[in-house]
């Protein structure tokens, strides 16, 4: 095996299963180390990495989704502000809300602002409950299943079809599309082949509906959204409305899933923790927390400095790439004491990082929380007991759990269970 | 330019010079201020960013939206004053405005 020095966190695989000791050497050397692979400052410090969540004036979101490739331009100056600017052209992994820098990144965040109301929410948490009744019964007879394909990921796109207004005669058409796409964020293996892009579809889908609904108003959710304004009280164009919801969809799919599984994960390594929270649901919100602490979905952010600045000690010229490493932010242990341990009643969980802050913040947190929480209710009320599947997992000791494999996600690729149906 | 005071449930106060234009959270976590979360970033889902404003301060600001009172009464907080710190804008007017914080943020 290679070295820590020696590592290629971006290509190497040896690092999915458990990237922690790869963060605490980054850690050992410092809140903010220069990585000696293309350029990249790694942050893991709790505070400095808040630092830099909440301030977009100097730390441009231009390489979100671009991650650590070579910028397509030479930074020169010392303000590269224009330079980010005039370098977006029309590749969609420099045009979307979360590579965004404002004024652009505002206009849209109003949009969706606008979208997640309080109402807007509530009437999607009260679709959350029966959607989980309905598929828990169809799988709760079997005794055993795959938990991320046979549940957490058909849930998690009816959430966000039901929360844009997809009536449900369609729902089955939106299930399908996801089913047979795989991992995207960040992948080692490569970029996925463009026709199994799911989004390329979805964004069909919502053409016709924003359309229909423009020329023939409904009293429904979609209508609303067809009719969306800007703040100024302008109509919303189709391509905002229509990418927006396709990136929610794109959004909120595997981060939620996989949390979900997480969740399920220590609750199968830990029975008397199970126990524990069936017999006081007061204590799953705190669980959800410290799940989102230990095992957030997504493991690094990234930004660009965009003016000569210092952080933790090391200094960074214009255009230089950040990687925040919220997986190891979130195990800062000048942050959270024996940050390794999972302490479900830990009293700063939720202070974790794994929503992302400042402008940029996770806008489907109050969504994912309740997801969370309604799956973990239903689960709790319709089985007496969840396991491991020992024929797929191993015995205690040796599990086998596979991670996707990523440097932007974190979670398991399956999670096989058995349960017993409550009598 | 102008000030803002905000004072922690323990008398602990921190006085800013605070930039117009910018809501009073962002006043508050670009200058480090500790005591205001603002989870969702100012976008109005998460009510981590609340503060107490006393009665008199309140007449120098709009009153809260339906959906700022929503979001207060969801956070179950009902101390007298409460406003979502993210949605009231820094003006020239507010200038030596002060401001009271929660003990904490999180309900749970
Ligand atoms: C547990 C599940 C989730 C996790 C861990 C998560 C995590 C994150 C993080 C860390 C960011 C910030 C990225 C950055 O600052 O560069 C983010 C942004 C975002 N998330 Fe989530 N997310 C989750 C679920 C969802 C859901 C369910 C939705 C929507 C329905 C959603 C919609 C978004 C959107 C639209 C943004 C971009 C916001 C912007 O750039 O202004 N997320 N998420
Ligand atoms: S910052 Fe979230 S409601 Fe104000």
């Amino acid at each position: 095996m290679q070295s820590f020095e020696e590592i290629d966190f971006f290509s190497d695989n040896s690092l999915t299963y458990d990237p922690q000791p790869y963060f605490e050497y980054l850690r050992s050397k410092g809140p903010a180390v220069r990585l000696p692979q293309r350029g990249v400052v790694a942050v893991t410090g709790y505070d400095e990495g808040l630092a830099i969540f909440r301030n977009e004036e100097r730390y441009s979101s231009y390489n979100a989704a671009y991650g650590p490739n070579p910028l397509p331009f030479e930074p020169v100056g010392d303000d590269i502000t224009d330079q980010i600017a005039s370098n977006r052209g029309d590749r969609s992994t420099f045009n979307m809300i979360s590579t965004y820098d404002p004024p652009d990144h505002t206009r849209l965040r109003l949009l969706l602002k606008g979208l997640l109301t309080p109402k807007r929410l509530l009437e999607n948490e009260q679709f959350m409950w029966r959607l989980a009744d309905g598929m828990i019964d169809e799988f709760i007879g079997q005794g055993s299943m795959e938990f991320i394909s046979g549940f957490a990921g058909p849930f998690a796109t009816l959430v966000v079809a039901d929360l844009l207004g997809v009536p449900e005669e369609d729902h089955k058409k939106f299930r399908r599309i996801f089913t047979e796409a795989g991992m995207r964020l960040g992948s080692i293996d490569g970029v996925p082949p463009q026709e199994s892009n799911p989004l390329t579809r979805i964004t069909g889908h919502f053409y016709e509906y924003i359309e229909d609904r423009r020329k023939n108003p409904r009293k429904d959710v979609m209508t609303d959204l067809a009719l969306t304004k800007y703040p100024d009280g302008s109509l919303a164009s189709v391509d905002d409305i229509v990418n927006l919801s396709a990136f929610l969809f794109a959004a909120g799919q595997e981060t939620t899933v996989r949390v979900m599984a997480a969740m399920l994960m220590f609750l199968c390594e830990d029975p008397a923790l199970q126990a524990r929270l069936r017999a006081e649901r007061s204590l799953i919100p705190n669980f959800i927390e410290e799940t989102l602490r230990m095992e957030g979905t997504v493991k690094t952010g990234f930004r660009l400095n965009k003016v000569q600045t210092e952080i933790g000690g090391v200094e960074l010229d214009p255009g230089t790439p950040l990687m925040l490493v919220i997986s190891a932010m979130n195990r800062d242990p000048a942050k959270f004491e024996s940050p390794h341990e999972f302490r479900p009643d830990r009293s700063n969980a939720r202070e974790h990082l794994a929503f992302g802050r400042g402008i940029h913040a996770c806008i489907g947190a109050p969504l994912a929380r309740a997801e969370l929480k309604v799956t973990l209710e239903r689960m709790f009320d319709q089985t007496s007991d969840i396991r491991f599947d020992e024929a797929k997992h191993g015995p205690a000791g040796s599990r086998k759990l596979d991670y996707v494999p990523s440097y932007q996600a974190r979670g398991l690729a399956e999670l096989h269970i058995v349960h017993d149906a409550k009598a | 330019m102008a000030t803002i005071t905000f004072i922690e449930s323990d008398g602990t106060a921190h006085a800013i010079e605070a930039k117009c234009g910018w809501s009073i959270m962002e006043n508050a976590t670009k200058n480090g201020v500790p005591g205001i979360v603002a989870e969702c970033g100012g976008s109005q889902t998460c009510g981590t960013c609340r503060i107490y404003v006393s009665a008199e301060w309140q007449t120098k600001m709009d009153s809260p939206t339906a959906d700022e009172v929503s979001i207060i009464e969801f956070a179950e907080d009902r101390t007298p004053g409460a406003r979502l710190s993210c949605q009231i804008e820094m003006k020239e007017h507010l200038d030596g405005l002060i401001v009271r914080m929660p003990e904490k943020q999180y309900s749970m």
